[in-house]
């Protein structure tokens, strides 16, 4: 058994690490540095490896984020229905590259692999719910929605 | 629809009445295979792990379905979660597991509030001494072969393990572990409970370019005329993808579908996730963003996939920026089939496929782009000059550093 497994089973908790960072990720917005070396003291796992687990997927985030994270489809049944023509609309809607977070602190955008919504592309998630059949206007609707809850 | 038909914790009432060498028994019979990708026997997959000697077992079921133009998961995890989690159980006392998990994936959220409460009504319903477990996945598409899901589960980065040993047998924290498909578990139940099930149905996953997309239960040796009827494409159709990884084939209205037919084509049917592409794309385009999606989610474990996959998309938009000459589609072939035989996980060794089968079917569209290029920007002969020397610098470019000293110092 490699050495890494036997940490594994020294863990402290029974709760799957994703879960416990997801948590930390929900109650924060992102896991920071100091939240990292918490969950390594609590769960006895060296901080490089957490660092690495953390940086592996993409939806963990190590920076400060805007208010709504929105992450745009970028597969090929939303590329098929006009997806790269409104993930360039919505950067300019909003005002932030890829990966980016606006001034204002209100939004971050992302690209993302398929969200499995390709029988109502194209589609998109903020903040976890995925708004779909999605046009110019609708993303405009929906930009504005947002900026007025603030 | 078959899918949608409830056991009503039935089928695990069944399942402990006939014993659980009966019910490897019925599977195999019925013939239910993995519905993932694979098809891989369940009876089989079951037995080796219950057969492997440990004092403890796991069930995991794989619902990180993150297979681009796939969402039947989805559709039966929104429709009929409750048949699944009673499969899931099935298999826990089959096999003996008093812990099973389901890894969702985390674009799936908005599904796991009512997938928990439905866990907590079946399993008190069941009085069986088993407790399921969210795992929650974080957007990695790997994480769907089922060694990185593993791994995921335990804590760790979502790198495939080499094989074997086989998770059957040394899966979570070393211990026998079955992970199955949400569909492959829904119809583990149904199979159980219902004598007129039918193992030739499938889930076909329809999107793309039509005007009517959907989850679509279909017989194996549906004509392709059928599925086109149903879609309702809005022109004339050009192709049909088979998701990212089954590779691109042309629209044959008179082709029966199924795994073998697909495979004469150099295509692979993984779940049935068709995604219609009409005659205004180039498949190009399509080819292109099949290539980003894969140097976006490789794990960077093994070299092949880490370096190809980036390399491939290198070569699809020179070939899209019309920089590309015609003789070098032949070194992107190449490439792709490198990748395909070296790399370590599914997903490498998938990552060529839609390069390989696209240059297959369609060279015109490649032609296109490439002629295109060479109209654009003046004389042929100084074009082809210029383009060469391109080549050139690029390939030197895009050599990795590392390996470009290595063969400095040889």
């Amino acid at each position: 058994m490699p050495d890494a497994m036997k940490d594994a089973k020294k863990k402290k908790s029974d709760k799957p690490l994703m879960n416990i960072l997801w948590e930390v990720q929900e109650r924060h917005g992102y896991i920071s540095e100091h939240m990292l070396k918490q969950i390594s003291l609590e769960q006895d796992i060296p901080i490089a490896r957490l660092y690495g687990v953390v940086k592996f997927y993409s939806m963990f985030r190590t920076e400060p984020q805007g208010k709504h994270v929105i992450e745009i489809c970028g597969s090929p049944s939303c590329v098929l229905n006009n997806g790269v023509e409104l993930a360039e609309f919505l950067k300019n809607e909003i005002g932030v590259k890829m990966g980016g977070t606006s001034k204002d602190g209100l939004f971050s955008l992302y690209k993302t692999s398929c969200i499995g919504c390709c029988d109502e592309a194209p589609a998109m998630l903020v903040d976890h719910k995925a708004y779909t059949k999605l046009t110019e206007e609708r993303i405009r609707e929906i930009i504005a929605r947002l900026k007025k809850q603030g | 629809m078959q899918i949608l038909r409830q056991t009503n914790l039935e089928a695990l009432d069944r399942a402990r009445n006939i014993g659980a060498d009966a019910v490897l028994e019925l599977l195999e019979k019925k013939g239910l295979e993995g519905r993932g990708g694979a098809a891989y026997s369940t009876a089989r997959k079951w037995k080796r792990c219950k057969n492997a000697p440990a004092d403890e077992r796991f069930v995991v079921c794989n619902a990180d379905e993150g297979e681009p133009g796939t969402f039947k998961d989805k559709f039966i995890m929104k429709y009929n979660a409750e048949t699944m989690i009673e499969g899931m159980l099935i298999c826990a006392h089959v096999i003996g597991a008093k812990k099973c998990y389901i890894y969702l994936r985390g674009e799936y959220e908005y599904l796991r509030k009512r997938l928990m409460q439905q866990i907590d009504d079946v399993v008190a319903r069941s009085k069986m001494d088993v407790s399921i477990e969210i795992v929650r996945g974080a957007g990695a598409y790997v994480c769907g072969e089922r060694t990185a899901l593993v791994q995921s589960i335990m804590g760790f980065r979502g790198n495939p393990q080499y094989s074997p040993p086989n998770i059957t047998e040394c899966g979570l924290w070393g211990k026998p572990t079955v992970v199955n498909n949400v569909e492959t578990l829904t119809c583990a139940a149904q199979a159980v409970l219902f004598d007129d099930w039918n193992a030739n149905l499938r889930l076909f996953s329809v999107s793309g370019n039509v005007s009517n997309p959907g989850v679509y239960e279909l017989p194996l040796g549906v004509k392709m005329s059928t599925i086109i009827d149903i879609a309702r494409p809005k022109r004339k159709l050009k192709a049909l993808s088979f998701g990212c990884f089954g590779g691109i084939m042309p629209v044959d209205p008179n082709m029966e579908v199924t795994p073998e037919t697909i495979n004469m084509e150099e295509c692979q049917h993984g779940a049935f996730s068709a995604i219609l592409i009409d005659e205004t794309n180039n498949v190009v385009d399509i080819a292109l963003s099949i290539a980003k999606f894969y140097a976006y989610e490789s794990c960077g474990k093994c070299t092949p996939c880490r370096e190809g996959t980036i390399r491939i998309l290198d070569y699809l938009k020179r070939v899209k920026s019309g920089e590309a000459e015609k003789k070098e589609l032949e070194t992107l072939r190449e490439l792709a089939l490198h990748v395909q035989a070296t790399s370590l996980c599914g997903l490498g060794q998938s990552s060529g496929n839609h390069v390989i089968t696209s240059l297959l079917h369609f060279p015109e569209d490649y032609e296109h782009y490439i002629n295109k290029g060479k109209a654009g920007a003046g004389a042929p002969a100084e074009t082809a000059k210029l383009a060469q020397a391109e080549g050139k610098a690029l390939e030197n470019a895009a050599t990795p550093k590392k390996a470009r000293k290595a063969a400095k110092k040889e």
